[in-house]
């Protein structure tokens, strides 16, 4: 009799665990006349966080009829996550997307036309250079929310010490070669002019940009050759072989911030909106952006949408979600909300809701100082962009390190975006 | 309660078995296979169900997005071009050919210094058995990773002692050194159970040997080792099983990137890369067959040479 008991227990364990299993399963039901809920995702930081909280809170106080349902995750695990709910089907209503990634998503079907939602997300205040971003053969898969632009930070604190004149938005190459060289003799050891700046992939793009080509064309393919590619790897080759940048290894030890975050080098080229992380890293007073280097006078400067929204084609609330994307995106208390934190504010009418001071005042000017010299904005990425970004910035450290000549590292970054390409 | 058990033939049970016995026997199974179906549930589902996906996955160019397409053995063929693949091979193999042997070298040695009576021997076998406890966890590898930095304890105290050093992390020929001493530092587990198979090696041999005057390197070659050869053997085979599957530390320690100029890029890390940051399912989970037969061979040869070796105290040659 024992043991007939010992069965009742097992099999009302088994019985829960599967209950449970079958919970986990159907949240996504929705009842008809209750409120719609929507889930929305987001990539970013603690900050970003606290600041969609008091948006998210926004936006249902004057939508009491939709609830927001908010996850969010750091940007390695943010596309691993979605990966995998776009295998089985299963996205969010609403996501904020990268640049990178859109045409993965989009060709795959994953994602909503939004202009089939007719004016339900109102695009007409956002620059119509920067629309494209988001479209792919005609269909819009993605609003910009904000944009940002290359720019050439420096330290002003750091000059001082190290009594070098600060770099001009004028400069060539060359002498923007030479002012490093000159800032790291002149510099207490252990502090550089500049780390290896060819390691990032949009400012080897910015460079292209400078003799009328492009990294990737607007079919999605590579443009360009494997020597041109060899030239940029190859330019600041005196300035290793001197020690005049700060070594591969000091950088990994000082990741994750870097070199210039930690005030190990005078200057560095990053996006713009990177200003105030770089002030908390750094802990300055005052930080500086001019525009980086060129031979050509084109600047080869271009506004990348920084992020967009995309809405899932799963979605069972696609008006709902249109209007969600709407008011994030235009919304003028959002827009204060924000800042310049997520990059200057794509939407007119959230520029214009926001006053920007301090830091964001500064990102403002730059960009209002480059404006009239902008190229056009990136089109969304080829699929596979990712790897290819990520495989830039992994070889170019290796040449640092020595493991690879630039030969090498030009041959195997064109074979692997080749096989990268073919997904 | 089977025939083998009672060693009676089989029709003498069968015989008598009335209605009510052959009930209480279905009963009993499945009672036994009600506690068993967590197990067996989990296995079956979450198990050996995706193991035969990726089996078929291995021979497609599944990508996450598209439905995968039959390519045949070209993942298994793009393998042995692919640089990154061929490095991660080499840096698994260095962390298990020398890892391996220091980490049940330092097991074997604490093993024996604690199989001493000593007081407060309880508190030692705990405090040396400790790291083994927290030793996979994500903390430990931060923590790791901040004492060999710069500036960090290990960095400091080197640099002290008058071996300047500028921190570990950022040198790619100091880190597969970091990884190993990581893995060493774990050593509990191998530990515990050197010193189970010491209990059991009989004193007379050692007290034998003594009259016969062996010092105590040749009764530790002669007497201890080969007693201890069954519990090397299991020891040496987990140990190197685990090695070859050794993730989360690397993924911390490097970022997730297996740098520095890919010096922590092991195996599972450049898998998981492959997998599920440039989304190449296929081959993945080529990859993954393929470290699953390396496994196997591995472990086949080593029960086959193990005769030679090994030697079972209860076994007539």
């Amino acid at each position: 009799m024992k043991n007939r008991h010992l069965l009742t227990v097992a099999a009302a364990l088994c019985a829960s665990t599967l209950g449970l299993a079958a919970c986990g399963g159907g949240s996504g039901e929705t009842a008809a006349d209750g409120p719609v809920s929507l889930d929305y995702t987001w990539w970013g930081s603690q900050d970003r966080a606290d600041r969609m909280t008091k948006a998210i809170a926004a936006f249902e106080a004057s939508h009491p009829d939709i609830d927001i349902n908010p996850n969010f995750s750091d940007f390695e695990g943010y596309w691993q996550k979605r990966a995998t709910e776009a295998a089985g089907g299963g996205l969010p209503d609403v996501m904020q997307f990268d640049l990178s990634y859109l045409r993965q998503y989009a060709e795959r079907g994953a994602l909503l036309d939004i202009a089939e939602l007719g004016d339900a997300v109102d695009t007409s205040t956002i620059e119509e250079t920067l629309l494209p971003s988001g479209q792919i053969d005609g269909a819009t898969y993605g609003v910009p929310i904000s944009t940002n632009a290359l720019g050439h930070f420096y330290n002003p604190a750091i000059l001082e010490q190290a009594g070098v004149a600060a770099p001009t938005g004028d400069m060539t190459w060359d002498e923007y070669d030479a002012w490093i060289r000159e800032v790291t003799e002149k510099s207490p050891e252990g502090v550089f002019g500049s780390g290896d700046y060819t390691s990032t992939f949009w400012l080897f793009d910015m460079y292209l940009r400078q003799q009328g080509k492009q990294a990737v064309t607007e079919d999605g393919e590579i443009g360009f050759t494997k020597a041109e590619l060899k030239e940029w790897w190859e330019s600041p080759a005196d300035l290793r072989q001197d020690g005049s940048l700060i070594s591969a290894e000091r950088t990994t030890q000082l990741d994750p911030k870097s070199p210039f975050g930690a005030n190990e080098t005078a200057s560095e080229f990053s996006w713009d909106n990177f200003l105030a992380g770089y002030l908390t890293d750094t802990g300055a007073e005052k930080l500086e952006i001019v525009a980086p280097p060129t031979d050509t006078g084109d600047r080869g400067l271009f506004l990348k949408a920084s992020m967009l929204y995309a809405i899932g084609a799963n979605t069972e609330n696609p008006e709902a979600a249109a209007e969600f994307v709407d008011f994030m995106v235009n919304d003028p208390e959002v827009g204060a909300i924000f800042g310049t934190s997520r990059g200057i504010p794509a939407s007119e009418t959230q520029r214009e809701g926001a006053t920007f001071e301090g830091a964001d005042a500064q990102i403002v000017a730059y960009e209002e100082s480059i404006a009239d010299e902008l190229g056009e904005s990136p089109a969304p990425l080829p699929i596979g962009f990712g790897t290819l970004e990520s495989n830039f910035k992994r070889l170019a450290s290796d040449v640092n390190y020595g493991r690879y000549t630039v030969d090498e590292a030009v041959d195997q970054w064109f074979a692997e975006a080749e096989s990268a390409l073919q997904q | 309660m089977s025939a083998l058990q009672t060693g009676q033939p089989r029709d003498v049970l069968s015989a008598p078995a009335s209605p009510d016995y052959r009930r209480a026997r279905r009963a009993e199974s499945r009672t036994g296979y009600a506690f068993l179906a967590p197990w067996l549930i989990g296995f079956f589902v979450l198990t050996a169900g995706p193991m035969l996906a990726s089996l078929y996955l291995a021979f497609t160019d599944y990508n996450l997005f598209r439905a995968p397409e039959w390519i045949g053995l070209e993942n298994f063929r793009q393998l042995f071009d692919d640089p990154r693949y061929l490095q991660s091979v080499k840096v698994t193999l260095v962390y298990v050919l020398v890892g391996t042997p220091i980490k049940l070298a330092a097991a074997l040695a604490v093993a024996l210094l604690l199989n001493n009576a000593l007081r407060g021997q309880g508190f030692y076998r705990s405090a040396f058995y400790a790291p083994s406890l927290i030793g996979a966890s994500v903390s430990i590898a931060i923590v790791w990773k901040a004492m060999f930095s710069d500036g960090g304890v290990v960095d400091l105290g080197l640099t002290n002692l008058g071996f300047p050093s500028e921190g570990w992390v950022g040198d790619p020929g100091k880190t597969m050194p970091m990884m190993i001493l990581l893995a060493t530092w774990q050593f509990g587990a191998p530990m515990v159970i050197f010193l189970a198979g010491l209990k059991q090696v009989p004193r007379e041999l050692y007290e034998a040997a003594a009259v016969d005057g062996a010092g105590s390197m040749r009764r530790f070659w002669s007497i201890t080792v080969p007693m201890l050869s069954p519990v090397i053997f299991f020891n040496l085979l987990l140990e190197t099983i685990n090695a070859f599957q050794v993730f989360a530390s690397a993924y911390i320690i490097s970022g997730g990137q297996g740098g520095p100029a890919g010096s922590t890029l092991f195996y599972t890390l450049y898998l998981y890369i492959r997998g599920f940051s440039d989304f190449r399912m296929g081959y993945a989970s080529a990859m993954a067959w393929a470290l699953a037969l390396v496994i196997g061979l591995i472990t086949l040869v080593m029960f086959r040479t193990s005769n030679a070796w090994v030697h079972y105290s209860g076994e007539s040659k």
